[in-house]
């Protein structure tokens, strides 16, 4: 469904990520791990089209969107979350999920001038769904800003949604949660595949990518040096030299 | 009467330059540029009066759509930079748009007098509200007129999901494009919204004044375009009014009898302002609670 | 236009340029420690120079001690805007601050123009009778190169104090990294106080400056060195102190320049010219070293 070939950024010297070829099957979720710094999120950006490709292509669901803008890759069905909350405060939680409302259907269904100023009635009826599903409806007319932190990751994650993305890449959600939540988190991505949605997930919290992935790529100053199911890669040599210090590289 | 009348017009003026302002200032972006898109407004819609023969308000559209699309042309590269940058691009364009007029020469006889812009010494003459019997009572409620068209526009816009979005820019670049905003198009069409109400508030203030000069147009008309909806808040269209009411009707000729005092005590509102209301006089909370007492919470309506 | 007037105009431009040069590091030095615009500065370093002259109307003074009570002026001012305009102003309203500052700048401006009925005043300037002739038709003014050197030596002060001392490396500290500075037991207020009066005395020497060279001071000089010091800052590059030099230079020579060949209602029009080629082009100004992220 994704496919990573070659994938290249630089900054200015620094190689962020380094000639990454990954792909991800339609219905798994994948994980990707790395020491800080090994070039996760940068990955991330450039799936999504916050930062232009240094080299190497982007496919997804066999359409190029190696020089996709984020609103385009949006429309091809690639939706992001950040790793640092970043919802729309001063706008309510209902509004913050209205803006979302971008998906492929509503963009071919209705004329253009409706879906801009009025939301049509699909989009109005997809945010009602999506209040339940992040179990908001009480808190609609609340400011972002307000809502307790758990309640912000849920809005979030209910925003991504609001696109109806084929693909979500989930920048560390769990960042922030105890093991409760991220038992809930787990249980809410199982809940998401079986509706259809593929998933990479970036990640720290070992728990969560060990118990919830089918197959993990590992990275390191910008390459993969591993991929494999969550067993392979515990017991992966190069991975433990990666985690445990031996950062003078593989 | 006629005192309160001209007072009734700079007020309106400076409500739609102001509004002009608000809708750039929704999506995060702090434009000094205003005071270009009403220079080309003013001179536009001038010269189509002037010396075309144009009535006034065919004339005041047409300047209104050039200002916007300039406004369109200028924020395309200008709106890939932000924050400080954008500050000192959009001040040199507005800048830039002064000196052009003030190096802009075209002048054709009229009768026996040379009539049209002349440089430096300004584009004088332009009397279409005598010429055609116009009191300053209907100078005044054309005025007023058109402000209400703005501001119901406005209000009903911002209460759209295209205001959401606009707000959702301005708060946050990054997460609106990745739910998939297209950036340059919320942001474009914002300063092509505002270069166009822009270019109507220059149309009429030119023909209310009946002479206009590259001075006019300066970063001080510019700077108080920003000044007001940042003053009154961004949270609705009123506070934007509530400004230009505050600053030229209390402190411009309310505080007259002050002297030059008036102006020291100015600048020092405007920073007291700042610190004790530093979202704006009418901000979220006040709105709240307006719109409880009067319970307008649905259906739009103007002010 | 000759050579000679040529080399002739991009001299006196340079030279001149050099105050932009020093309004520039102001503008820059607050927005790299703050990330704010201080729309003031320009003002604070006029008023800086106006405070000079007014002590110089009370008692006779050398020129040279003028100067020096025209950068203390600077720096007290500077101060005073850090209080009005930033230190209670939320950090999370950008637009507050923004309008304080213009708030601050009208006030500052105002308050000269009431003391001085709006009338320039005459302001007192070194070595304008020397002038050194090169060739019979190529020169250098006295003044100029004065100003010139003063502000190479003002320069050098700020680069010695920003990277030798211990206040400059809390500054850069907190520009580049603030939590991490507070952690380590930098007081960001404290720096930021300290910013706005570095900057505030240079700003002072810089309007000491222009009043020299023009011989004059008057109000309606904030507004055109405002524009110009902040076209400075972002040809120079947003932080960057040697940009902010080399971008002061360059636009003094190039106004200076079309100044000679197309007349003064014109000149700008080619700075804003300038201007956007450098945004066209080099976004990230002149010391950029490639295109930035984001």
């Amino acid at each position: 469904m994704l496919e990573l070939d070659g994938l290249t950024k630089h900054f200015g010297g620094v190689r962020a990520v380094d000639k990454l070829s990954l792909s991800v099957k339609e219905g798994e979720i994948f994980g990707l791990i790395g020491p800080n710094g090994s070039g996760k999120s940068t990955t991330v950006n450039l799936i999504c089209g916050v930062f232009p490709v240094t080299a190497g292509s982007i496919r997804f669901a066999g359409a190029d969107i190696t020089a996709a803008q984020p609103h385009q890759a949006l429309a091809a069905g690639v939706v992001r979350t950040f790793q640092n909350i970043r919802l729309f405060s001063n706008l309510t939680v209902w509004q913050n999920l209205w803006v979302a409302q971008n998906g492929m259907e509503s963009r071919k269904s209705e004329n253009f001038l409706k879906r801009w100023l009025s939301g049509d009635a699909p989009a109005r009826r997809s945010v009602e769904e999506l209040l339940e599903f992040a179990g908001l409806i009480g808190r609609r007319d609340e400011y972002a800003g307000n809502l307790s932190f758990g309640e912000q990751r849920r809005l979030e994650l209910g925003r991504a949604l609001a696109a109806k993305p084929k693909m979500l890449l989930l920048d560390e959600p769990a960042a922030g949660m105890n093991l409760e939540e991220v038992g809930h988190l787990d249980q809410r991505l199982r809940k998401l595949v079986e509706r259809g949605v593929t998933i990479l997930l970036v990640e720290h919290v070992m728990e969560l990518v060990m118990g919830v992935t089918d197959r993990i790529a590992v990275l390191n100053f910008g390459q993969k040096i591993a991929e494999g199911t969550p067993a392979e890669i515990q017991n992966d040599k190069a991975v433990q030299e990666a985690y445990l210090g031996g950062s003078s590289g593989s | 009467m006629d005192f309160y009348f001209g007072l009734l017009q700079i007020i309106g003026v400076h409500t739609i330059l102001g509004l002009s302002a608000y809708i750039v200032l929704l999506t995060g972006q702090v434009t000094i540029a205003q005071a270009g898109f009403f220079a080309i407004g003013a001179y536009i819609a001038g010269m189509l009066t002037v010396l075309a023969g144009w009535h006034l308000v065919p004339a005041m559209l047409v300047a209104a759509l050039v200002a916007g699309f300039v406004a369109c042309l200028v924020g395309f590269p200008a709106l890939r930079v932000k924050g400080l940058m954008l500050v000192v691009a959009t001040t040199a364009f507005g800048e830039a748009v002064r000196l052009f007029w003030f190096n802009f020469d075209y002048q054709i006889a009229k009768g026996d007098v040379q009539v049209g812009p002349l440089g430096g010494e300004g584009f004088k003459q332009i009397r279409f509200f005598p010429e055609n019997g116009w009191t300053t009572g209907d100078v005044a409620l054309f005025i007023w007129f058109w402000v209400a068209v703005i501001m119901a526009g406005l209000w009903w816009m911002d209460r759209s999901r295209a205001g959401a979005v606009l707000r959702a820019v301005g708060e946050d670049e990054l997460a609106a494009q990745s739910v998939g905003i297209n950036l340059t198009a919320a942001k474009v069409s914002a300063f092509a919204v505002g270069g166009f109400i822009a270019g109507i508030g220059g149309a009429i203030y030119a023909h209310y004044t009946t002479h206009i000069e590259h001075a006019n147009f300066g970063v001080i008309l510019a700077t108080f375009a920003i000044a007001y909806p940042i003053l009154g808040g961004l949270s609705s269209v009123l506070g934007t009014l509530l400004a230009v009411i505050f600053i030229q009707g209390f402190l411009v000729e309310g505080l007259r009898f002050l002297g030059d005092w008036r102006n020291l005590l100015f600048g020092a509102l405007i920073v007291l302002a700042m610190n004790v209301r530093p979202r704006g006089l009418i901000d979220e909370r006040v709105l709240n609670t307006l719109r409880r007492t009067f319970s307008i919470g649905q259906g739009g309506g103007n002010a | 236009m000759d050579f000679f007037d040529f080399i002739q105009s991009i001299t006196d431009g340079v030279l001149f340029g050099t105050t932009y040069a020093l309004i520039g590091i102001g503008f820059t030095m607050i927005f790299g420690v703050m990330h704010k615009i201080n729309l003031a500065y320009a003002a604070t370093s006029i008023a800086g120079a106006y405070v000079s002259w007014a002590v110089g109307t009370l008692v006779p003074l050398p020129a040279i001690v003028t100067f020096l009570i025209a950068v203390l002026g600077g720096g007290a001012i500077g101060y005073l805007v850090y209080l009005c305009c930033f230190k209670f102003v939320p950090l999370s309203s950008p637009l507050a601050t923004l309008l304080s500052t213009v708030g601050m700048l009208i006030l500052i401006d105002e308050i000269v123009v009431h003391e001085t009925d709006g009338m320039p005043q005459p302001y007192p300037a070194l070595f304008d009778d020397v002038y050194f002739e090169i060739g019979e038709l190529y020169g250098v003014r006295g003044d100029l190169l004065f100003i010139f050197f003063l502000s190479l030596v003002a320069t050098t002060v700020l680069l010695f104090m920003l990277y030798r001392t211990k206040l400059g490396m809390a500054t850069r500290a907190v520009a580049q990294q603030p939590v991490a500075a507070e952690l380590c037991g930098i007081s960001i207020e404290r720096t930021n106080a300290s910013t706005f009066v570095i900057t505030g005395l240079l700003g002072g020497l810089a309007g000491a400056m222009i009043g020299a060279s023009v011989g004059l001071l008057s109000p309606l000089l904030t507004l055109p060195v405002t524009v110009k010091g902040l076209i400075v800052t972002v040809i120079g590059g947003l932080g960057s102190i040697p940009g902010a030099i080399i971008a002061g230079l360059l636009v003094g020579a190039f106004e200076n320049f079309f100044q000679a060949l197309r007349g003064v209602t014109e000149r700008d029009l080619y700075v804003m010219l300038l201007l956007f080629v450098f945004l066209t082009f080099r976004p990230g100004g002149i010391f950029s070293r490639s295109v930035g992220r984001d």
